[in-house]
């Protein structure tokens, strides 16, 4: 069982930027005014998600998805 | 085509750079991602008169209000007034940002500079190792753009810095998360930018209330990263402001994220590179101002490039005369905060009090380290051992 993979909600992220300067994996990017995370790259430390000011990142339960 | 100069983003420590220079002789692009200069602000609009001096923005279209001075609250409610001069970097003027931005890439478009909107950078171009300008994206299009100088100006999340090598990534306990609204229909009676500090406020950062006019303010908060939760300042912000009976009763018309790197600053040259602002770690770790800085910087470094295309040396020895001359600048100053902001991440909200209490009533036109230490010594003596670290730093300095 894998740990959750973060995701950006598009609807609620204002692009400040946070999460991608904090990512230890490099895995997230700025991409249509929004950030985007590199799902191969991510390693499911949730640091993006703590770091968040408005809770617009959740973790994605990548085992419940087919 | 080639250019001497390849800037990455559009922000203030781009468009100064870049106007800079231009006026030295450099033939610069700057690439911007967005597609309005200066939108969405990310930023609590705060800044020090300081910049009248450097004389960089024309008219007055971009000033919201003038202010007198920064109260400062601790978390019982003990208010220490600062006039202007002595609160240095955040007070002065309270500006609307995208103006701001705006009439900054106004001058260095002025000064020569060619600006190229909705253009991303993805990369670096090198030819073995050397840099040689940036691969970019422009909507459904790859290109590439050669210039002999990248500049990296790309802000808090800066990838230009990593490509070169640099590690610019944020330890969480080194960025304040941060959200902010502007909030009408409120009671701004005095121009003063307010600052509440606290734990249970906002803990290891502050909330800002910033008067842009008599019933409008930009009011916000930021959150230490390490001592964050997910949505944690936004809900912070949303009770101060139900709690506090001059806002409560506002409107917001704008909400907005951003984050502040508040960290030691970080290498900014290397060969065929540099950066500033942001991407730089240019910003006060103490109170998280970044505007100064990066004006103060861009104009260092883009007189550097000035030089370095006059005698076609890209080098970075031929560079570091920037980094050499901002540290001389304002190097030492956000050093020396560095470490006052890890002790100050000590004090509980206790100490906070009693340091407002302490220095409730000076006068802060004649302030000296001496003056200090009695006012602490007479009010609260057992004060004196928690800002012992300060006071050595002070000596130091």
């Amino acid at each position: 069982m894998g740990k959750p993979k973060a995701l950006v909600n598009k609807n609620m992220c204002l692009a400040c930027g946070g999460c991608i300067s904090v990512c230890p994996q490099d895995a997230l990017l700025m991409f249509g005014g929004k950030a985007l995370v590199k799902e191969e790259k991510c390693i499911s430390c949730a640091i993006c998600i703590r770091i968040c000011p408005i809770g617009a990142i959740s973790g994605r339960d990548v085992t419940n998805e087919i | 085509m080639k250019y001497d100069v390849v800037v990455v983003g559009g922000g203030p420590a781009g468009t100064v750079t870049g106007r800079f220079a231009a006026e030295s002789g450099a033939k610069v692009l700057i690439v911007e991602r967005r597609n309005e200069i200066g939108v969405p602000i990310l930023c609590g609009e705060g800044v020090s008169r300081k910049i009248d001096e450097w004389g960089m923005l024309q008219g007055k279209r971009w000033i919201a209000s003038n202010m007198e001075g920064a109260r400062i609250f601790s978390p019982n409610g003990t208010m220490v007034k600062l006039s202007a001069e002595m609160a240095g970097n955040e007070t002065g003027y309270v500006v609307y940002r995208d103006i701001f931005d705006q009439e900054l890439a106004r001058q260095a478009v002025k000064a020569g500079v060619k600006i190229l909107m909705n253009t991303n950078a993805i990369g670096l171009l090198k030819e073995k190792d050397k840099i040689i300008g940036v691969k970019v994206r422009q909507f459904d299009d790859e290109f590439e753009i050669e210039a002999d100088i990248v500049v990296g100006t790309d802000g808090v999340e800066s990838k230009v810095g990593q490509w070169a090598g640099i590690d610019t990534r944020l330890d969480p306990k080194d960025l304040e998360t941060c959200c902010q609204y502007t909030l009408t229909n409120i009671e701004c009676k005095e121009a003063y930018c307010d600052f509440y500090l606290g734990n249970k406020i906002a803990p290891g950062g502050y909330v800002w209330v910033f008067p842009k006019g008599k019933d409008i303010a930009n009011v916000g908060i930021g959150v230490l990263g390490n001592l964050s939760e997910a949505g944690m300042p936004k809900k912070l912000l949303d009770e101060f402001i139900e709690n506090n009976p001059g806002l409560k009763n506002g409107t917001p018309i704008r909400f907005l994220a951003g984050a502040v790197p508040v960290a030691k600053p970080v290498e900014t040259v290397r060969d065929n590179l540099i950066l500033v602002g942001d991407s730089a770690r240019q910003v006060d770790p103490i109170t998280g101002g970044g505007l100064t800085h990066c004006l103060e910087a861009g104009k260092i470094a883009g007189e550097t490039i000035g030089r370095a295309v006059e005698q076609q040396q890209f080098d970075k020895e031929t560079l570091s005369s920037y980094e050499i001359c901002w540290k001389e600048a304002f190097g030492k100053k956000l050093k020396r905060n560095y470490m006052v902001k890890e002790i100050f991440l000590g004090f509980d909200d206790k100490t906070l009090n009693m340091l407002a209490d302490s220095l409730k009533d000076m006068k802060f036109d004649e302030i000296s380290t001496f003056a200090l230490v009695k006012a602490l010594v007479l009010k609260h003596p057992t004060l004196l051992m928690k800002l012992r670290p300060l006071m050595k730093i002070s000596t130091d300095a």
